[in-house]
Formats: C-alpha cells, structure tokens, sequence
C-alpha cells in the first residue's frame, strides 16, 4: 500500500515559547524545532502498515521554507521511503495547505493518507478535513486503531470521541488522522540515520502546483496565557460554586 | 559565497545525538526517579525494556567495532554522544545507565580474532560489565615503572602473583583484563596483557566503599593464579604498547561525559536561580549568582572545543595525547568547579538526595584522580612544552 505522511516543522514542545512583545508572532530565535508529535505518530503507524503488509510506499509530505527538509529526514530516518518538500516561505492556512496537499495527492495517487489530527503550534486540526472534502474522499479523524481488512481494500478506524470510542470504516482510498493513542513513535535507529542520507527529498515550487494560497485568516495578534496563580481552599461545596461563579467566571 | 564556511556537526550526528537525549529525557531520568538516589542501576524490568527499544534503534553499542556488531561511530562522535549520554544522575560513572550497550576494555581487539570472538562479542551482546586491572599500590599513572605484579610461564600457563588495587567491577564482571611484568629486565617492554576469567582460582577481588558509592573499586590479588597462556592479548611484552593509543583516545568521551554532567548541574542551577527568591529578589538578579553563572557557561563551551579538537585528530590517526591530557584535565576540574557553584546556589537542597547535585559532587571529585590526576596530565601537557 502506497501511503501518503504530511510532516510539519513545530517548535519543540519542550522549549519556553515566549511571545514577541509586539504580538506579531513567537521568538522564534533558539527555538529548537521537532515533528509536530503527531505526525510523528502518524509515520509510526504508516511504517507499521508498511511493514505488516510486507511491503508498499510510504512517502512524506511538507511544506514551508527550506530547513523543513530536516524534519523531513528524521522522518526518513525513521524509515520512509522518500520525501516531498513543497517549498513556501509565506504562513498559509489550513485551507491553502489542503489545497497544496490535494494537488500532491493527485500526482503521488496514494492509497491512504495519514496526517497527525493537529499541529502542536496553532493547533488549527482542519488540515485533514479539509483535505478529505476537497478529494471527496472518506475520512476518519482522531484515529487510535487501524484494521485493514485481508483484501487491504478498505479499513475500521477506531476513533476517540467524547464520551467514548466510535468505530467507522471505509473503502480506501481515505484520509486518516492520528490522535495521541494510536502508537508509540519509533526512535531513528543509527542504520537508518545513514540510509536516510541517501533518500530522495524531491522539491516542488508552489507555482508548479497552480494552487491559490492567498490566505483567508490573518493572526491580529498573540497573547502568552495569563500566568499560573496559586490555589486556595474552600471550606464547602457551596463556597466553592460562589467562586467559580463570581470569580472565575466559568459557570 | 562564503569559501570557509566554518564548521557544524553533519545533520546525521544531530539526529543521532537527538534520539540520545530523546531517550534519556523519556526513558532514563523517569526510570532514574523509582529508584534509591544512590542505586547502581535501573530496576531490571526498566532496564530491560528500555534497552529492547535501544537494540530495536540499533542504538546499542555504537562505539564498538560494525564487524563485531556495533555502530563503528568514531571518537569524535561518541565525544559528541556521550555529552547527552551522561546527563542524568548515574550519568557520571554509568552513562546511559548502560541502555546503550558497555564496552570491553578496548585492548581487547588487540588480541586474536578468537579472543575477540569468546570475549568482546558477547560482552558487547549482553552489555556486561568487565574490569581493567593496571594500577597498583606502589602507583598507577607510570605503569612501565610500577607494574609490580609478577606473571612467570610454566608450560602452557602463566602463573600470576601480586596485587592490583582500585579494580571498579572486578567482584561482578565475567572477565578483564590484567597487566602484569612478564621480563623484569625489560622495563616497559617487559609488561604484558592478560585475560582473566571470573572465578579463576588464586583470583580474588575485595570490593571497598568510597566517596562513590557505585561502580565499587576492589583491591585484586593473585596467589599462584594459573591463566592459561592462550590468555594473552597480543605478544609477550606488548602489553602496555597494546593499550597506549586506547586508552587515549578513550579520554575524549570519558571527558565528554565530565561535560555532560556539568551541563546537566548548570541547567539546573540556572533554572533555580530563576525560580528562587532572596530577600524579595530572584537570585538570577544578584550578581554573585549570575558571575558563577556566566564562568560556568564560558567553561562549558570552552571545554567542548578541546574534547572535540582533540578527538578529530585521534580520529585522523594523529598523536593527540597531548590534547588527551588537555581535555581530561580541564573537563574534569571544570566540572568540580561548576558543579560546586551548582550546589552552593541550590542552598541547603544542592546537598539533599532530592536533587542529583549531591551525587554528583562526590563523584566529580573522584574524576580529578581516576584516569590519571590532574598533575600527571599537568606533567604530560608540561613535558611536551620541553620536548
């Protein structure tokens, strides 16, 4: 099965993320970037199917400036095949990215395609629907299980909802995306960190694609969220229901 | 275009140095947490679950020899791993918490393919401890003046006495190896290797408790120990040429892991300072905190550049010992001092068991006499000025 992996560039989780005083953006100086943890989980599970399958494609997609590629390698360093970097130096949104994304699907024909369900960054999580709609294929969103039927022609998802688990399935091709419970992500083995050197990242210009990314939202402004305060104890439900109320507003 | 455009690491060694601290940061330090503070080890089950995930990266043994079933990663890259490798509370005398593999004394692949074959492979395989016996109670940085510990060949035997001290592992290890005078008339050229089995009669190893409360030293004798003579390592009278060039070579990642201690204890000090008030002020604000700070980072840096120069030119086939010396001097002392600052800037909680500062502490002052003081290194750094 030849499967599709988008693969974003977010800051490292890990990292103090300070907001420009401005608002205009986050000081993006010394920030260490990663794969946006869930599109690391999902090429975990398109290496898995691969390797369940014995054999078949699994190809990684992004887009942005230049340094991408080395999210792209990690990723291939994990064990994808080969890479596609779409290179844009300007923000998009989701929409924009669905669009560029569509177009990719078109020329690689994959038979699935697997995206983390949000980036970590402006955790938008409409990529992948959009995608869906504008393919008019099936989609199965916040995925934590994949089982392919024995013809690998079609595939129940186990999705988490609120409340609960919901299982869907659908014939292939579909797009998929993955939640936090689906895998655990390998760690790039040294082997692979070697091979990865001699994999193909194959660039293609956004003009080449003939997609309109004018974006259609604008950030007027960030804010870091308000700091931590301490807690305080109540003696009784009832006081405890006032402050909610009064104070912090949220019921 | 710029024509020198200066040096950075190949994108393969960040990734690999980044699936290291990956798995120390999710995998060792939580593991470190339900352990004693003082513990040798992880609890087996951690162990043995995280090194199925280290051996499925084939992040296992990546110093050892790609014949023998290693990663063949060169010294300057293990300098550059064992920096991230080392930064967690066993880190000083057990990086990785030997997740990543241990190695056999590297004298070993001076020896016979058979050797190797019986005994590096599957030390390598299982990641078991060995020991390395050349210091002795009469001294241990001049072993072709010191070395008195006698072996005399009868028939196809080595017959073994005398003493060998400060001996880490040498209670619990399968094997090591020993440097003994095999030609008293011959000085350097009269001492040779051996390989010793646990268990060999006329063997015994005491272990003793010092300021390091892990990887126990032990004092080892030998009384009419019989070692058979296809035990030794390369030709009679080699041994000490055998292991010259490794065990320089050796000093870069062993200083790489002085650098990744104090790295680890600097990143902690910083983040305290940041967070601890004095007086109503942060003591990041006071300028004694942020002048121990500030020479703490100057030295960190500083110290990267000598492992790394030294080790490229080890890796280049040239004579670094000089630069051997350097690194292990500096990055040992650099190390007590920011260690030091560490503790004294956590207050009453730099010396408690809740932070990894204590333990540190008394194992870096062991790193300024093992492996050579820091006069010896002086004198060799000094000598060379001379020459």
């Amino acid at each position: 099965m030849k499967t599709l992996v988008t693969v974003k560039r977010v800051p490292d989780p890990e990292s103090t993320i300070r907001v420009k005083p401005d608002g205009s953006g986050i000081v993006t100086e010394n920030v260490k970037y990663v794969i946006n943890p869930f599109d690391e989980i999902a090429i975990e599970e398109a290496l898995r199917i691969k390797e369940k399958q014995g054999g078949g494609e699994v190809v990684l997609v992004s887009i942005g400036a230049k340094v991408v590629s080395e999210q792209l390698r990690t990723g291939l360093a994990m064990g994808a095949d080969r890479a596609i970097f779409v290179a844009c130096e300007q923000e998009l949104d989701s929409l924009a990215v669905a669009r560029l994304l569509a177009k990719i699907v078109e020329r690689e024909n994959p038979e699935l395609l697997v995206m983390g369900k949000q980036a970590i960054d402006d955790d938008a999580n409409q990529a992948g629907q959009m995608l869906a709609a504008l393919l008019g294929w099936p989609q199965a969103t916040f995925a934590s299980k994949l089982e392919f039927s024995a013809d690998q022609k079609s595939v129940q998802v186990t999705r988490e909802v609120d409340g609960g688990l919901e299982t869907i399935g659908f014939a292939l091709p579909g797009v998929i995306t993955a939640d936090l419970r689906l895998n655990e992500p390998r760690y790039a083995s040294l082997p692979g960190i070697m091979k990865a050197r001699k994999k193909e990242i194959k660039e293609i210009s956004v003009s080449e694609l003939g997609v309109d990314i004018t974006s259609r939202l604008k950030i007027q402004k960030l804010t870091p969220p308000a700091k931590k305060q301490g807690g305080k104890k109540v003696e009784t439900v009832q006081a405890l229901v006032d402050l909610l109320h009064t104070e912090a507003k949220v019921i | 275009m710029n024509p020198f455009p200066g040096f950075t690491l190949s994108p393969e060694l960040e990734l690999l140095r980044d699936q290291v601290r990956r798995i120390v940061h999710d995998e060792i330090i939580p593991a470190e947490k339900r352990v004693d503070p003082d513990a040798e080890d992880l609890a087996e089950e951690d162990y043995h679950r995280i090194v199925a995930k280290t051996k499925a990266a084939g992040l296992w043994s990546l110093a050892a020899p790609e014949q023998y079933g290693g990663g063949g990663v060169n010294t300057f890259g293990m300098s550059v791993i064992l920096e991230e490798m080392s930064q967690h509370r066993m880190g000083l005398y057990n990086p990785g918490c030997g997740v990543f593999g241990r190695y056999p004394p590297p004298v070993i692949y001076g020896g016979s393919e058979e050797q190797i074959q019986k005994y590096a492979v599957p030390t390598l395989r299982a990641g078991s401890y060995t020991f390395f016996a050349i210091t002795e109670p009469s001294g241990g940085s001049d072993p072709a003046g010191s070395i008195q510990c006698r072996a005399v060949r009868d028939g196809d035997t080595w017959v073994l006495n005398g003493t060998k001290i400060f001996i880490s592992h040498a209670h619990e290890a399968n094997w090591g190896v020993v440097f003994v005078r095999t030609d008293p008339t011959k000085g350097r050229k009269g001492i040779s290797c051996l390989i010793i089995d646990q268990g060999t009669p006329g063997f015994t190893a005491r272990p003793f408790r010092t300021i390091r409360t892990v990887s126990l030293p032990n004092e080892v004798s030998f009384e009419d120990c019989r070692v058979p003579a296809a035990n030794m390592i390369g030709k009679e009278g080699d041994g000490l040429d055998l292991c010259m060039d490794l065990l320089t070579k050796q000093r870069f990642p062993y200083s790489a892991c002085n650098l990744g201690v104090a790295r680890a204890a600097h990143r902690l000090a910083v983040a305290h300072a940041k967070q601890r008030s004095t007086f109503g002020v942060p003591l990041s604000q006071r300028q004694a905190i942020q002048w121990m700070l500030a020479d703490a980072e100057v030295e960190l840096r500083a110290t990267r550049y000598l492992i790394w120069d030294g080790a490229w030119k080890a890796d280049r086939g040239e004579d670094a010992r000089v630069e051997a010396s350097v690194a292990k001097l500096y990055s040992s002392e650099m190390l007590g001092r920011v260690i030091d600052n560490a503790v004294q800037i956590h207050g009453g909680y730099g010396v408690t068991k809740e932070f990894p500062l204590e333990r540190w502490y008394r194992e870096a002052r062991v790193r300024r006499i093992g492996e050579g003081p820091s006069e010896v290194h002086r004198m060799v750094i000094a000598r060379a000025l001379f020459r």
